[in-house]
């Protein structure tokens, strides 16, 4: 143990960064406020602030490699026996360090950002900083008063630690948490712009711009975050889906539907100068949600098999979040006229108005996902009764509105800006249309042959209309989900190629044209690449209706088939390390021909700090086709005999390689233009500036880094881990329906229905309820009893009546609300647009026309850039 | 790796915080001088006139969109010629102003440059 102090050292200087971060906040107000010359002061402000923050990183860091088990964050998530990589993981393993991780992202964002403005944005700048320093105090004041990573143990120092939980110590979580966090902190460096701008009333599009390349940065590292999240769940949790619908997950991904509904609304205000009050309320409503989703993870209101410990740090963020209401509130109201809008939508058949409905569609879903996740909150305080929205929910109302936003995903492109002509429309839609059609046929001819029949067995959430109309719904899913990927890919590839057309017109080739279409149009184009990755991931998310399961208990030399399949349990194997014992599995998987298609080894890991948690490692071998996903549930040491559970999941790969399709067509998005980098070479020549393109390429290197990291760690290890240890075996539909709609009540596994959950306790109530069931009694009956018995969390969906029925007649309400109002608005906006078209028209006659030369010379020059 | 990172961990944090001790005297001897930075000011000139400009390129990348939108047969032709005609109207007028404001600009500069050299002198 280092005789130094470091727990005091490293509290010390998390008093120094409050210090340097109040008074360079209170500097850049004083610069923002009339006193230019202060502005210099609170940039190297900024930069001390930052650095202290590294400071106050390195110190836990070292704190974790020396085994300093003074600190108790130290000896509650690091141990003797863990490896290095481990204990820089065991950072933000925990709460207390996961805050003081987020302050270091957001002083890293800080930084780089006070750089990039250097010579920027003079006005805004002061208040960008005030308001990047006002966040980082928040965060700073969490730790010392109420979350302090160096806080120590009041009487004995143990002799070592209690070592970082078993789940987290898989290479996902060395990526994941990182990845997502910087995705949620790097909301704050668009949202500190957006309150510079209504601070300065400069409301304009230059905020807009200023904020676009931090908003895409963000946005990218949020979706890459949420893709190694489902990795993680997928390979680790152990369950065999990769999205559950947790509380916590539904957090990251509310910033994220937010923020995707920003990035297609801003683009109407930057070319039409429209939608500023909705710009600004979709920025500040995802910044918020980050804050939100941050408090519902730490606070410990929601269980989760992610969230931490039930803490006082939730108190704080409801004062934080209030603070930020009110004020961003007020901000608004008293920029209001300064937020008019200079334009109206001139066509409903306008690309304007189809990002509305993007918008719409994507507010809907975020309401949906709000209501369902906090709903367990109101009703216990509403009535004092405890419930739980199960993934049954979300997936049944989820599923059509991902089909109608995927839909829009191919239907925006075709529209043009400002107004489309009908008959033009029509045409560009009959190839798309024709596709998605033509796949649909496809289908239901040959599907039920190639194993993806057009409509699966309808299973009900409710016993009531709605529930009918949600079963045939997400009944007849996979072949409208089919067909409308057909038709985006349709639509996307008609784009490339009547554009690749008007260059070849000009006489370039094919290749050339591709190549230069998209480098001259990188924004337009990269978005058209993320939605084609966005294709691909609802290939997969399609795919789960196609799922095969089996469970068989055997003897090495045995096999079992399932779907084209036949595993053969080879032997058990015993491995060990410093850290865990290992008992491994070798099976053979064999094609429908008798040939041998490749080793599996499922296995148990033992940890030595946490031997009452033996994780079930997985198996996955994965194909374009399919992935075959093998959990060992149990092994007989004496007898060699094995239980086994296969998991047939169809095209989840696609899951993966749309998600790589989405982020390189996001960095393409964003890969900064010649002019953009000469400028500033010709700005400052000879000398390093943070500018957009070394922002771009710095993420490239970040994200390329990461994947390859992933590449190697999976390619070095092909199994994870899971809670949970026995079986689920389920016979029929009903008992699937059933069992889908009950939850586990042994008090370990909250949240997991029994047609998932394999613990002994569900093991024991399946038998129960089969009897039941065998013995006539009806469903409805054994569902009721079940909730009498436990209570209304029992149920993993709510009842559709009374009360809870509001949680989704409020946001599908909101929905039917919120488009009557969209079309209404655009009718008058269309009017109003027109009649101002008129006139703008007639007074651009009398402009000066002597610029008409000049401005073909800028056209040509842009042409050439 | 494992015997050297702590000592790497402690020359980081040794550097961060002579960095950050550092920038924070810079920063608090730069906002106690009286020094008034006339270069503030002409950023402020610059960034009115980068404002304008940022509007043009704009405007001038809907141009070109239009038109493009225009060539990859989206839009009819009267709708196009109607579009354009409004689009560039409104570029020459930003061409015009910003012609306009150079004028006033030079002003402003001229004045300040001259006030810098008197207080220099």
């Amino acid at each position: 143990m280092p005789a130094f102090d470091i727990p005091f050292f490293g509290t010390l200087v998390l008093s120094l960064i409050l210090i340097s971060a109040s008074y360079t906040m209170a500097v850049a107000m004083g610069a923002g406020q009339g006193r230019p010359h202060l502005l210099p002061s609170a940039r190297w402000g900024t930069y001390a602030t930052c650095a202290l923050v590294l400071v106050a990183v390195c110190v836990l860091a070292y704190a974790f490699q020396v085994h300093d088990f003074r600190i108790r964050y130290v000896a509650r998530y690091s141990d003797r026996s863990m490896p290095w990589w481990y204990l820089i993981s065991s950072l933000w393993g925990g709460q207390d360090g996961s805050l003081l991780w987020w302050a270091f992202l957001l002083s890293g964002y800080t930084f780089f950002a006070t750089r990039w403005l250097r010579g920027r944005h003079i006005e805004l700048q002061p208040w960008i900083l005030a308001t990047l320093m006002s966040i980082l105090i928040f965060f700073v004041i969490l730790m010392l008063f109420a979350a302090n990573p160096f806080a120590t143990y009041i009487r004995t120092t143990p002799g070592d630690g209690e070592g970082l939980n078993p789940l987290l110590q898989n290479y996902w979580m060395a990526i994941h948490p990182p990845s997502l966090y910087m995705g949620f902190v790097g909301w704050s460096v668009p949202f500190a712009i957006l309150i510079a701008a209504l601070i300065t009333g400069r409301l304009g599009n230059e905020w807009v711009r200023a904020a676009r390349l931090w908003s895409m940065i963000a946005w990218t590292f949020l979706s890459l975050g949420l893709l190694l999240g489902c990795l993680w769940s997928y390979e680790e949790l152990g369950w065999g889906g990769y999205w559950a619908w947790d509380p916590v997950e539904n957090a990251s991904f509310l910033p994220w539907l937010v923020g995707t509904a920003y990035l297609h609304s801003v683009l109407i205000q930057e070319r039409r100068h429209m939608m500023r009050v909705w710009n600004v309320f979709l920025l500040a409503l995802t910044f918020f949600l980050t804050i939100f989703g941050t408090f519902l993870t730490r606070s410990g209101l929601i269980a989760s098999v992610h969230s931490f410990a039930r803490s006082d740090i939730g108190q704080y963020f409801v004062w934080y979040m209030g603070f930020l209401i009110i004020g961003i509130a007020a901000l608004i109201i008293w920029r209001l006229p300064k937020l008019k809008a200079e334009n109206e939508i001139e066509s409903l058949m306008s690309r304007e108005f189809a990002f509305l409905l993007n918008n719409w569609v994507l507010l809907g879903m975020m309401m949906f996902v709000l209501i369902a996740t906090t709903f367990p909150l109101l009703s216990e305080w509403v009535r004092g009764e405890e419930v739980t929205v199960g993934p049954g929910f979300y997936n049944k109302w989820m599923a059509p509105l991902g089909i109608v936003l995927l839909f829009l995903a191919g239907l925006g492109p075709l529209v043009a800006w400002r107004k489309a002509t009908g008959s033009k429309l029509l045409r560009a839609m009959a190839f798309p249309i024709g596709v998605g059609v033509s796949v649909a046929v496809l289908q239901i001819l040959f599907g039920a042959r190639l194993g993806y029949p057009p409509i699966i067995e309808p299973t009900e959430i409710y016993d009531t209309t709605t529930g009918t109309v949600l079963a045939w719904l997400s009944a007849v899913a996979p072949l409208v989900s089919f067909a409308t990927c057909a038709f985006v890919l349709a639509s996307v590839g008609q784009e490339f190629w009547r554009g690749m057309r008007v260059r070849m017109r000009k006489g370039e080739n094919a290749g050339t044209a591709l190549l230069r279409l998209t480098s001259k149009g990188r924004r337009r184009y990269g978005g058209y690449i993320v939605h084609i990755g966005i294709v691909f991931m609802y290939i997969g998310f399609t795919g789960a209706a196609y799922d095969i399961e089996q469970e068989s208990a055997l003897r090495p030399g045995e096999t079992m088939s399932i779907g084209q399949h036949t595993v053969r349990y080879d032997q058990p194997r015993m491995e060990a390390d410093p850290n865990k014992r290992m008992i491994f599995t070798d099976m053979t998987l064999i094609d429908d021909s008798g040939n041998e298609d490749g080793q599996v080894a499922p296995a148990k890991f033992i940890y030595r700090t946490h031997p009452q948690m033996p994780t079930t490692e997985v198996a996955i071998r994965s194909r374009p086709a399919e992935d075959v996903y093998v959990i060992m549930s149990t092994v007989d040491p004496s007898t060699r005999r094995g239980t086994f559970r296969v998991i047939i999941r169809p095209l989840v790969a696609w899951i993966w390689f749309g998600g790589i399709v989405l982020l390189l067509g996001a960095i393409l998005g964003m890969w900064p233009t010649g002019r953009e980098m000469l400028r500033e070479e010709v700005a400052r020549p000879g000398r390093f500036r943070f500018s957009p393109a070394t922002a771009v390429v710095a993420l490239a290197i970040v994200v390329a880094t990461m994947m390859a990291w992933a590449g190697v760690a999976s390619a070095q290890n092909d199994s994870s881990s899971s809670l949970h240890a026995g079986s689920v075996v389920i016979n029929d539909p009903v008992e699937r329906q059933l069992f889908g709609r009950l939850l586990c009540q042994c008090g370990d596994c909250a949240r997991l229905p029994l047609d998932t959950c394999a613990c002994g306790w569900a093991d024991d109530k399946r038998v129960e309820i089969r009897s039941l069931l065998a013995a006539g009694e009806e469903p409805t009956k054994i569902q009721e009893s079940y909730r009498a018995q436990y209570g209304a969390k029992a149920l993993a969906i709510p009842s559709d009546k009374g009360l809870d029925r509001a949680l989704w007649a409020v946001p599908v309400a909101a929905m039917v609300f919120a488009v009557g109002f969209i079309v209404m608005m655009g009718r008058r906006w269309q009017r109003r647009g027109v009649a101002a078209h008129t006139a703008a028209t007639a007074a651009a006659s009398t402009a000066a026309l002597q610029y008409d030369s000049r401005l073909d010379e800028e056209l040509d020059r842009l042409e050439d850039s | 790796m494992g015997d050297f990172l702590p000592w790497l961990f402690i020359i980081v944090a040794s550097a961060a915080m002579v960095a950050g001790l550092f920038s924070l005297w810079l920063s608090l001897s730069l906002a106690l001088s009286d020094e008034v930075l006339g270069g503030a000011r002409a950023a402020l000139i610059s960034d009115a006139r980068l404002t304008l400009l940022a509007e043009k390129e704009a405007l001038l990348q809907e141009i070109r969109d239009v038109s493009f939108e225009h060539d990859a047969d989206k839009i009819s032709d009267s709708d196009f010629e109607e579009l354009n005609e409004k689009l560039r109207a409104q570029a020459r007028q930003l061409l015009h102003e910003l012609d306009a404001g150079v004028e006033s600009f030079r002003g402003e500069a001229e004045a300040l440059i001259a006030e810098r050299l008197a207080d220099e002198a």
